[in-house]
């Protein structure tokens, strides 16, 4: 268990620092001057470009500046965003509850709802109801979330007129206490839901051939020939088998959650780090594009290491294997 | 019984039945690719006096806010998806059989090394990494190409290096090494031929895969500007959403499709060469 | 009273528009404390014989006629509290896998001690405790097994708790489908001797499946052949290992090394085994038999008495060639 912890964590460590590094190389790669890159192509003033050179000291040699970038990120600090004159760091702090609010919410009720499907299909194995379930699923997979958004806002907002079509909350509505929160509730509900019809497939492919894999296992035979009922089998021995697939890929998900959930804000214009990314490349600010990069990366790296302990706490067999 | 037997058959009849219909679409798919533009009623490019048209007989998916037939633009947009699609594909693909059958085959410190890159590669945001790489290196369709191919190559690689492992083991292989086979040649000449199958049913999905990530650059606005793309006429529709649903909607019908195609071909081939996994799907 | 009875037992397989007769017309009788060994290569059907019995088999599309009676109780009219009441406590089974013979994230213990229950809801978490560290005494294994997972135990140690498992109400009746096939032959041996000391002082029947001719040589009273679905020859070990009058048991017995030591050379048997789910004409093993004739190929032969309990299905045999 130690040793497969230590190693877990070396591989995220690794990843955590060649996305670093890689953040560093780009910029210096890219076409074009650094510095001017770093206060944007709309603002070509010579002194700040001076000031950024002498700043992250880019006359001096790579392997300084690498040191200067690693130290800065150690103080937390991801660099100044010239176009907005704002700290890069607060800015996707900002940026974070929306997206996280979103995200968590639509991935619990997909994974409810996946598994729960995945879990009657798989009891129903080749009947019309499994098949036709299987059919949705792989249409549901095909379809970009953009696009499904926006076939839900032509459905929900302009014909049945029931959902806001964008951002977070009415501007015009300055709604205080209970109101906001329902405000809030009601244009939440259309990207949730985007992402809840995306993922729901994912899990109930899971749920449904673990499930299936599970059951022609030899021990359930076992159990069978025990007498004991097949409801106990399944609630009890089936299930907690077939769980646990469900739970490693609700963590990667999670640990991807702001990855994946990023179109789905640019389409409902929910102001959130997806949204953030896409400003910022219109814009060509380099500084809050990298450092939205580097964020995103590090919480994966970490999200992958705390999903590989939960993993082997609930799985025994991981806990002695290599 | 009858019951059963008919179940049974229902079954088989669905997995035949999902290769089918991704062929079939698939060659249709690519006689659109080849044929498509000589069908398409007008020059995509040509602005015409009809602004936002809805859907008649002059215009059968109507036009969009420069007055351009949607019809022809959604022929020229699936060339260019597929074309992404395709070359993507074969880019992770060619990585990822190389990485996977070095790391597999030589094995030691050469396959430790090379599976963690692989490890590397697995826990990188994907997307926000092409967005970052084209918003940097510009938007042209070769970098789109590359950047998603080299984002998407270890799957193959998993595949390929379980492969070779494997592989590696059987007796043509020991006997070539047997005979003095250079370690390349039997790369080449044995282990990449006889384990290609699992990563040509994985490359399939993959063309799914590129063509979704392709579809949304041009939603971002960061596809090529210069060609036809079925995201871009999206994204372009998005904003006379809802009153002109037609530029979207129809383009985004043709999006799903595609990608079912890939996907039902790739699925399909998965379950072939795993009968294994048949039984439990 | 037998303590098994099978009569003219069918098991067909209804698949893929194909119906498989992968039993046809068995008849064979367990006595109590008797072991009986079924061999037979793989595709025999002598698997699928004993899931029928134990009416493991997939109901939707498997077919059963026959008779198979339990102390007197056809197993296959039996209603689902019946067979609830005979599943464990009179005849219980251990499978060829057993490293998958319980579920790999559930403790042993906690495993057995759910299966107690099954059958008694209502005793004291104690009282079964104490049962179960009885049995793996009796299976000479330590107590730490109770708290352990499967995957922390070897191959050879997951057969003893399958054993525990199988003896935990103490059954008339212990059915073994290739159970020690997967261990080495030191394991193999050490198990199978402890098997007939637990059965001889249990008062436990054993009906054994396997391959391995040798194994029922050394641990089976009887022995029944079984070739494609049918039985060709059932009798005293003794009799039928020492003295084959089927060409088939023969065949079978000339593809294992002589137990004498005489080194012969291993034959096996050419051909196939036929297609079940095609109509079968005459004596299955007529295709492969070194002595067939035109009438083998064209009438099924009797089940001839040649002796105590000793039957054999072969038409060399009719007319006392």
């Amino acid at each position: 268990m130690k040793k497969f912890l230590a190693k877990r964590l070396g591989s995220g460590s690794l990843a955590v620092l060649f996305s670093i590094i890689f953040n560093f190389v780009i910029i210096r790669l890219a076409p074009g001057d650094p510095a001017t890159l770093l206060v944007g192509k709309d603002n070509p003033n010579p002194e700040m470009i001076a000031m950024i050179r002498e700043q992250y000291g880019l006359d001096k040699s790579m392997f300084e500046q690498l040191g200067a970038y690693f130290n800065q990120l150690f103080h937390l600090d991801l660099g100044y965003s010239y176009a907005n004159s704002r700290d890069v760091w607060d800015m996707i702090v900002e940026r974070l509850g929306p997206t996280l609010m979103i995200a968590l919410t639509g991935t619990l009720i997909a994974v409810l709802i996946g598994t729960f499907i995945g879990v009657y299909a798989a009891r129903k194995k080749g009947t019309f109801i499994d098949q036709a379930i299987c059919s949705i699923s792989y249409l549901f997979d095909s379809t970009p979330s953009f696009w499904l958004g926006l076939m839900l806002i032509l459905l929900f907002s302009s014909i049945l007129g029931l959902f806001p079509t964008s951002g977070m909350y009415n501007l015009r509505g300055n709604y205080t206490g209970f109101a906001h929160i329902m405000d809030v509730i009601q244009h939440m509900f259309l990207p949730v839901l985007t992402l809840v019809l995306l993922n729901i497939p994912y899990y109930f492919r899971i749920a449904r051939s673990s499930v299936l894999q599970v059951m022609s296992e030899d021990f359930i035979m076992t159990l069978r020939a025990t007498g004991m009922s097949e409801k106990k089998i399944f609630n009890k021995y089936v299930l907690r088998n077939a769980i646990i697939p469900t739970i490693t890929v609700f963590g990667i998900n999670l640990a991807y959650m702001v990855t994946g959930v990023s179109m789905i804000e640019i389409t409902f214009a929910w102001p959130g780090m997806g949204r953030l990314m896409l400003d910022s490349i219109t814009k060509r600010d380099y500084p809050v594009i990298s450092g939205i990069y580097l964020v995103l990366s590090i919480s994966v790296a970490i999200g992958m290491i705390i999903v590989d302990i939960v993993y082997a706490t609930i799985d025994p067999r991981i806990r002695i294997e290599e | 019984m009858n019951k059963a037997k008919f179940m049974a058959f229902l079954g088989r009849l669905r997995h035949n039945k999902q290769m089918m219909i991704g062929c079939i679409l698939l060659g249709f798919l690519i006689l659109i690719a080849i044929f498509g533009p000589s069908f398409a009623p007008y020059n995509p490019k040509l602005l015409q006096d009809d602004t936002l048209a809805s859907p008649n007989a002059t215009y059968l998916l109507g036009t969009d806010n420069l007055g351009r037939d949607v019809f022809s633009m959604i022929l020229y947009g699936v060339r260019t998806s597929l074309q992404i699609g395709f070359i993507a594909a074969m880019i992770s693909a060619a990585i990822g059989i190389i990485v996977g059958g070095i790391a597999g085959f030589f094995g030691g410190i050469i396959d430790k090394i090379l599976n963690e890159i692989m490890n590397i590669f697995m826990m990188l945001p994907t997307f926000f990494l092409i967005l970052l790489v084209v918003a940097l290196f510009g938007s042209n369709m070769t970098n789109v190409m590359i950047v998603i191919g080299v984002t998407s190559w270890v799957s193959n690689a998993r595949l390929m290096r379980a492969q070779a492992i494997s592989l590696k083991e059987r007796t043509f292989v020991k006997s070539a090494i047997t005979m003095g086979e250079s370690k390349w040649s039997i790369l080449i000449h044995h282990i990449i031929p006889n384990g290609i199958f699992p990563i040509i049913a994985q490359t399939t999905m993959n063309i799914s895969g590129a063509i979704l990530t392709e579809a949304g650059l041009s939603f971002l606005g960061l596809g090529d500007p210069n060609v036809f793309s079925l995201g871009q006429i999206i994204n372009n529709g998005k904003m006379y959403m809802p009153r002109c649903w037609w530029i979207s909607t129809f383009s985004g019908v043709v999006v799903v499709l595609i990608v079912l195609t890939f996907f039902l071909i790739g699925d399909g081939l998965n379950r072939v060469l795993s009968p294994k996994m048949d039984a439990n799907k | 009273m037998h303590l098994l009875d099978l009569k003219n037992v069918n098991i067909t397989y209804h698949t893929n528009d194909k119906k498989v007769r992968a039993v046809r017309n068995v008849s064979l009788s367990v006595d109590e404390q008797e072991s009986v060994g079924i061999v037979g290569e793989s595709g025999s059907g002598k698997s699928t014989l004993v899931m029928g019995i134990l009416r493991l088999l997939p109901e939707n599309i498997v077919e059963t006629s026959g008779e198979a009676l339990l102390e007197g109780k056809d197993i296959f009219k039996m209603s689902q509290q019946e067979l609830h009441d005979c599943r464990w406590t009179t005849m219980s089974v251990i499978f060829q896998k057993s490293m998958n013979s319980l579920s790999p994230v559930h403790r042993i213990g906690k495993q057995m001690e759910d299966i107690y229950r099954v059958h008694y809801p209502n005793e004291s978490s104690e009282n079964i405790k104490k049962r179960i560290y009885e049995l793996l005494k009796i299976v000479n294994l330590s107590d730490r097994v109770y708290m352990s997972y499967p995957h922390e135990l070897s191959g050879g140690m997951m057969q003893r708790v399958a054993i525990a498992l199988s003896l935990i109400f103490q059954p008339k009746l212990l059915i073994m489908d290739e159970a020690t096939t997967a261990l080495d032959v030191v394991t193999q041996s050490q198990i199978l001797n402890e098997i007939m000391e637990l059965e001889k002082k249990m008062k436990i029947s054993r009906i054994m499946i396997t391959h391995d001719v040798s194994v029922v040589a050394s641990t089976c009273k009887r022995v029944v052949v079984m070739y494609a679905g049918e039985l060709m020859e059932q009798g005293d070990v003794k009799d039928v290992l020492l003295h084959p009058k089927h060409p088939y048991t023969q065949g079978l017995l000339r593809s294992f090394p002589s137990f004498k030591g005489a080194r012969e050379n291993l034959k096996g048997i050419e051909g196939n085994l036929p297609d079940l789910s095609l109509p079968l004409e005459g004596c299955v093993f007529a295709d492969r038999c070194p002595h067939a004739t035109k009438h083998c190929l064209k009438e099924k032969p009797k089940e001839i008495e040649t002796g105590n309990r000793w039957s054999v299905r072969c038409h060399l045999l009719e007319g006392g060639a």
